[in-house]
């Protein structure tokens, strides 16, 4: 067993460390909550310069060629510095598919885009019902000619506001199985018929909603086979997870050490607030729910890293940090006192995140669910 | 990163499962559906006598002491005993004692004498140990201890009294931790150890029954009893090294406490996917899948945190955090399973193992029981969150 870093994911997540702790201010974090694009053009380049757009994608397409888990590193210092902006969105709901399932053209056409930052990408799958189930897919596409024609109304997709391509998840199909006939389409984002909204959210992340009026796509903008839609949903969904347990991990580590920290500067009664047993308690649960969290990120990372069935410790993974860093952030604010409770304090940044994280590509009962078909209940 | 075992490793598995299945097919009744680990189970006839056999077949094995030094048998591996330990958990085994981690302060506070006097015996299964630190009026602060061990001309003379002496009526010793000098400044500094046999003239035991129903534990009353010399541990007045030692070594205490729950969660889950209530079976129902699927998910972490803990050990790192969170962590999960599995059974759930209509053998019952001794014994929960909060964990101030 070994289960620590190799030499690059430790040179990786420190200078990503040093870097957003340079340039991803809480200034700017704030900002970006209001700001109409909700990330900033110049850091997105410099991250580009980095290396960490076309970190997963093969070196032929200007990428990194680096692994999964090196991408789980770097989203973790991702979550603990809140960087605002498309990185998941481009990355892993836009890249990774085009990665696994691009035509050659589509991947010369797009991955290199991503590498240099010229590109955002996204994926607009959730519908009215809010849920990750095939049921929910009530976009339809109707071939017409050498086109299909997509209509319908898509929910929470982040940031679609400034996406220059959209893989919108629609029908070609009517079944009686709900997860056959549904294909993806990778779609210029400025075709005429699709309008966006930014929804508002306790996060100020930008989720939208954005509606397909008779978009017309040529028939090559299909990604993968058209009807085997679903199986490549299940698998971005896994990434997606995945992906955000990562951030999520992050965040749980920083509001841990803040809450560390404001422990021992913090004097009631003549002593450091965390001398008293209550609050060490709060606080050795806590570290509890970090570090197990972490662990058990990792594992399901280096599985799919693998090529290993991950399925189960994926679920276990998202199921798992999405009430654990609830717990820590709620905690947390209860041991910072009223200061907790303010726009002025960086907490509410992550207490407002962990929120929203944990419902972002399924919440808890969504991936038990997972783990209890995959006990074979 | 990689999370597998390695080759030897993985094969050393193999013939551990291979070894288990001995155990069922010679030994085991059939239906044998486990034991929880630890000697207090052993009250039970039955079980004593099966666990004399395997603790009799793991020391022909040379499997007792895995990560002792090949002069006393072992093979300085740490991971293989973990893996035999997990294995034998996880099936609900009993018989590894308590003698094999005594053995390991013995190998690292004896002398030569002592190393080839008490070693071997354990290494070949033939004796059994029983710990002797808590008083009646010393639990959780244990450096307080009072029971008098005076030295005279060649022996030490012990006075006073211990409590919950787990299964000592069955062991060939016990190790015991005494004061040694009750006007030391600090009083930890007044404490000794000695391995004693509890057979000793003017030791007397008085079994105590456990909620469980087992008289699984002992006090235990020293008159006037005679200590050789020779069977002081480590230096007189420094039986504080040895406590601290003994703590350390227990680190892996949560994870016994989650591996024997995986059986238990695993014949849960079985139990529900062959009992239909109302022509449905349990695991259809969407709020016991939730349920066991939330367990399930407990379980995994926990081991992922055992994984960590092994590696960190291997790599020589502290592990007084992870330690005592896998110990908070493991008792947590595992009384919330024994919960579980009573609503699950529901009425059914109150029947012991000798009931007619019993289900899942009455363990269920035994576990709701016996789990509650989880979060107090090898250090309560609240001990394990002062040490991870405190100087040698994050520091907090005091
Ligand atoms: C099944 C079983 C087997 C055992 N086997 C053995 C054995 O073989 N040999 C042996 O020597 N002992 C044995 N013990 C005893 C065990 O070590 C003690 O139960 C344990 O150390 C706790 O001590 P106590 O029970 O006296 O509780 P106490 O120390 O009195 O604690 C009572 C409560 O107060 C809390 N508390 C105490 N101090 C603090 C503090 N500083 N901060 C916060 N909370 C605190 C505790 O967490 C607990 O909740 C066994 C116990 C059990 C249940």
């Amino acid at each position: 067993m070994d289960l620590a870093f190799t030499e690059e994911q430790e040179m990786l997540w420190k200078s990503a460390r040093d870097f957003l702790a340079d340039k991803c201010l809480k200034t700017m974090v704030r900002e970006m909550e209001k700001d109409e694009k909700g990330y900033s053009p110049e850091l997105w380049k410099e991250m580009a310069d980095l290396g960490w757009l076309g970190l997963p994608f093969p070196e032929k397409y200007e990428g990194g060629g680096m692994g999964l888990l090196d991408l789980v590193v770097l989203l973790e210092e991702m979550g603990r510095a809140c960087l605002p902006g498309p990185f998941l969105s481009t990355v892993v709901l836009g890249g990774l598919p085009v990665m696994e399932w691009g035509s050659e053209e589509q991947k010369q056409d797009i991955l290199p885009k991503i590498c240099k930052g010229d590109v955002i990408l996204t994926l607009a799958q959730a519908e009215s019902s809010a849920r990750y189930d095939a049921v929910s897919i009530q976009t339809s596409a109707t071939p017409e000619g050498d086109d299909y024609v997509i209509s319908g109304t898509k929910l929470f997709v982040p940031d679609a506001n400034i996406a220059d391509s959209i893989i919108c998840v629609a029908r070609t199909a009517q079944s009686s199985n709900p997860e056959k006939g549904i294909t993806l389409f990778l779609i210029d984002g400025k075709s005429p018929g699709i309008s966006t909204t930014v929804l508002s959210t306790i996060a100020g992340d930008k989720q939208c909603e954005v509606i397909f009026d008779k978009v017309k796509v040529p028939k090559g903008s299909v990604l993968g086979e058209v009807g085997q839609g679903w199986e490549m949903v299940k698998r971005i969904l896994e990434w997606a997870a995945l992906a955000k347990s990562a951030e999520m991990a992050g965040g749980n580590q920083q509001v841990l050490e803040m809450t560390i920290n404001y422990a021992k500067e913090r004097i009631q009664f003549g002593r450091p607030i965390g001398s008293f047993q209550i609050i060490q308690h709060y606080i050795a649960d806590m570290s509890l729910d970090v570090d197990s969290a972490r662990v058990t990120l990792y594992k399901a990372a280096w599985k799919l890293n693998e090529g290993l069935p991950c399925a189960n410790e994926i679920s276990v993974s998202k199921g798992w940090i999405n009430d654990a860093y609830r717990r820590v952030a709620t905690q947390a604010c209860q041991i910072h006192g009223a200061i907790g409770f303010t726009k002025d304090h960086d907490l509410e940044l992550y207490f407002r995140r962990a929120k929203a994280a944990e419902v972002l590509f399924g919440d808890s009962d969504f991936h038990r669910e997972i783990v209890a078909q995959e006990l074979g209940l | 990163m990689d999370f597998r075992l390695n080759e030897e490793e993985q094969a050393f598995q193999n013939e551990v499962r291979d070894f288990v299945q001995e155990l069922f097919r010679d030994i085991l009744p059939p239906d044998f559906a486990g034991v929880d680990p630890g000697p207090e189970e052993e009250a039970r006839e039955d079980i004593e006598k099966i666990a004399a056999q395997v603790w009799h077949r793991l020391g022909a094995k040379g499997w007792i002491g895995l990560g002792w030094p090949k002069e006393f048998g072992g093979q300085e591996s740490e991971s293989k005993s973990w893996i035999l330990n997990q294995e034998l958990i996880y099936n609900g085994i009993p018989g590894m004692d308590i003698a094999a981690c005594q053995g390991d302060l013995i190998l690292q506070f004896g002398t030569e004498e002592q190393k080839k006097r008490f070693l071997p015996p354990i290494s070949r299964g033939e004796v059994k140990y029983a710990i002797g630190m808590s008083e009646p009026d010393v639990g959780s602060d244990m450096f307080s201890l009072q029971l008098k061990a005076e030295e005279k001309e060649d022996h030490y003379l012990f006075n006073g009294q211990k409590i919950w002496n787990s299964g000592i009526q069955r062991t060939d010793w016990c190790v015991v931790y005494a004061r040694t000098d009750p006007n030391a400044a600090k009083q930890h500094n007044g404490i000794s150890v000695f391995i004693i046999d509890p057979k000793s003239p003017g030791v007397t035991l008085r079994p105590i029954t456990q909620i469980t129903g087992l008289d699984a534990f002992c006090e235990v009353f020293y008159d006037d009893v005679k200590v050789p010399k020779e069977n002081l541990l480590g230096e007189k007045n420094r039986g504080k090294d040895v406590s601290m030692y003994a703590f350390s070594i227990e680190r892996s205490y949560g994870m016994v406490i989650l591996h024997n729950a995986r059986r238990y969660f695993d014949q849960l889950v079985e139990y529900c996917k062959e009992t239909s209530v109302n022509g449905q079976p349990l695991a259809k129902d969407p709020l016991i899948r939730n349920r066991l699927a939330e367990m399930a998910i407990e379980i995994e972490v926990g081991r992922n945190m055992g994984d960590r803990i092994n590696w960190m050990t291997g790599q020589g790192m502290l592990t007084v955090i992870p330690g005592c969170q896998n110990k908070i962590y493991g008792s947590r999960v595992a009384q919330k399973l024994s919960n579980l599995g009573m609503e699950i059974l529901g009425l059914y759930g109150q029947l012991d193992d000798t009931s007619k209509c019993t289900q899942l053998g009455g363990r269920f019952r035994h576990m709701y029981l016996s789990s509650r001794a989880w979060s107090l014994a090898g250090g309560t929960s609240e001990m394990s969150r002062n040490i991870i909060a405190g100087p040698f964990g994050l520091g907090l101030p005091n």
